[in-house]
């Protein structure tokens, strides 16, 4: 091994040491063998975790929400590239949700989609409903509308990026070529754009869905509270008055990163095994 | 004439009435969350079921210019997110230097390893470093939130550099060294002035992870660090949404600004349209 090498594990080790640091204390704490409530060793908290159905319901409900506004926000990046590509205006506008933290996004959701919020004042105005409760509750409620909605405004603007910066490269070339060919506009944006868009964007919106997985402010704050997002699950269990259930936080966490890894080690096998991955 | 990146279609106004559609609805869906925190942040009240506020009010904003606790969070927020950028693109950049002339197998592993603290969540993340945080001592103090800041930001960061280098010039360096120039004379004439706007744009995207970041204060900051994203959460949690509504747009200020700066350099260097 040259020195360079040595010097670049060196390097590879100061990036990932504390984030794998953390990943073994969690597994440790999880144990029992360190952390608040530290003692009982042995595999009681994950048996405690894995045996809740709680969990498996935050578990399942997390993924769906995660997955839905995965799709939401993609069709939107995919919509907003093939229509304003030429536009200045219409890239400025899919940019601009980027700068609003998620805290404030969530908040803004609450003030907009809250049973006496703005949209159920809009349906008041309109005779739609007479009164807050016949709204129907996109926020704090069992399907997650809201938490939805809001996840794909905030994602969208990674993902419409990406796909301009798909088309900027590469789409527009070819579909012309396929125009030129005598293909429709509806047969060259589907056998030329569409292939090109979609796997160029399948990193990026697997990374906005394992982003989505762990993403703790806005599941805190328009989600419901059962079931409870793994997230939001997670840190209810780190702040436990009863010490013996924080080191189960643990096992929630290394769950959800054993999630996040596993998605995105199954998007990198089958970006290899397809034949024409780029 | 067309800018890099538009590959021959010029940027402009859309002409097309499908076109004009999507972006009208682009444009309410964008807007709408804005103006509604602006809306409830300058207004004295907004009763249901009024569409708009009755009339406008500056009092949020002379209470949130005039909330001792507020500015002490910003403060900390700000300063959390300085550090965390120059540190996290110091380390980040130090980091890309070597290992982008390692051999394929050592840059692939160090893609790897610098993923980890990206997609780590962050909460899961956090309950780990707590306990790193807690055996330094560090747990509930503005070092050891800086530390937790740190980590996935080096992690976005030495990606950024590692693409950034991969189309970097070495043969400047190769031959600096030649004439005679020192490591750290090649370091301090030829590749920092070479790599500034891309150091720039890491240092400020750093800064703008820590200045969003609520989970990872939360859990290590265990509730004794208060930044600007903690106080918010602690306020919509209060039910004080007029108050809530004027801090998000505080909030949200110098991320645009830092986008709107970015946009800009990068188009001015060419790099997107």
């Amino acid at each position: 091994m040259t020195s360079r090498d040595r010097a670049a594990f060196l390097a590879i080790g100061l990036v990932a040491a504390p984030a794998a640091l953390g990943g073994v204390y969690s597994v440790a704490a999880a144990l029992g063998f360190a952390g608040a409530g530290a003692g009982d060793v042995g595999l009681s908290r994950f048996i405690a975790v894995l045996a809740s159905a709680a969990v498996w319901r935050s578990v399942a409900w997390t993924l769906a929400i995660a997955a839905v506004a995965t799709v939401l926000a993609a069709a939107a990046a995919v919509a907003v590239a093939v229509r304003l590509q030429a536009s200045r205006a219409g890239r400025w506008l899919a940019v601009f949700p980027l700068a609003v933290p998620h805290v404030a996004a969530a908040l803004a959701a609450l003030i907009l989609l809250g049973q006496s919020g703005l949209l159920s004042r809009m349906a008041f105005a309109t005779g739609m409903t007479a009164s807050p409760a016949e709204f129907p509750p996109l926020v704090y409620d069992r399907v997650g509308a809201g938490l939805v909605l809001a996840m794909a405004w905030k994602e969208f603007p990674f993902l419409a990026l990406t796909a301009l910066a798909v088309l900027d490269t590469r789409g527009h070339l070819f579909e012309e070529t396929a125009r030129t060919l005598g293909a429709t506009a509806a047969q060259a944006f589907r056998l030329v754009t569409w292939p090109l868009l979609w796997r160029g964007l399948a990193p990026a919106s697997v990374a906005v869905f394992a982003f989505l997985i762990g993403h703790y402010e806005m599941a805190a704050l328009l989600g419901p509270s059962d079931p409870t997002a793994l997230p939001v699950l997670t840190l209810e269990r780190s702040l436990d008055p009863d010490l013996a259930r924080r080191g189960e936080a643990h096992v929630l966490g290394l769950i959800a990163l054993a999630i996040c890894v596993g998605v995105v080690g199954l998007h990198q096998r089958a970006r290899r095994a397809a034949p024409e991955a780029s | 004439m067309t800018r890099p990146g538009e590959s021959g279609r010029a940027a402009g106004v859309v002409t097309r009435p499908a076109d004009r559609a999507v972006l009208s609805i682009l444009f309410v869906v964008v807007a709408a969350p804005v103006a509604v925190l602006a809306l409830r942040a300058l207004s004295a009240t907004w009763f249901y079921p009024e569409i708009l506020p009755p009339a406008g009010s500056m009092t949020t904003l002379v209470a949130l210019a005039s909330d001792a606790r507020l500015w002490r969070a910003g403060a900390v927020s700000a300063v959390l997110a300085a550090a965390t950028g120059v540190g996290a693109a110091t380390i980040a950049l130090a980091a890309g230097r070597v290992i982008a002339r390692a051999p394929k197998a050592v840059r692939t592993a160090a893609g790897a390893a610098a993923l980890l603290p990206v997609i780590a969540p962050p909460i899961a993340l956090g309950v780990g470093l707590q306990v790193v945080a807690l055996r330094a001592y560090v747990s509930g103090t503005f070092w050891g939130v800086l530390f937790a800041h740190l980590v996935p930001a080096t992690g976005y960061l030495t990606l950024y550099f590692l693409g950034v280098l991969s189309a970097y010039d070495w043969s400047l360096e190769d031959e600096a060294r030649t004439l005679g120039a020192a490591p750290h004379q090649v370091l301090a004439r030829v590749a920092l002035p070479v790599l500034r706007p891309r150091l720039v744009e890491a240092v400020v995207l750093g800064a703008l992870i820590s200045w969003a970041q609520l989970a990872l204060t939360l859990v290590v900051g265990a509730g004794a660090v208060r930044t600007l994203p903690v106080e918010l959460l602690a306020l919509v949690r209060s039910g004080d949404d007029r108050l809530a509504a004027a801090a998000a747009l505080a909030l949200t200020v110098p991320p645009a600004l830092a986008v709107s700066l970015l946009a800009r350099g990068a188009r001015r260097t060419g790099t997107v349209a």
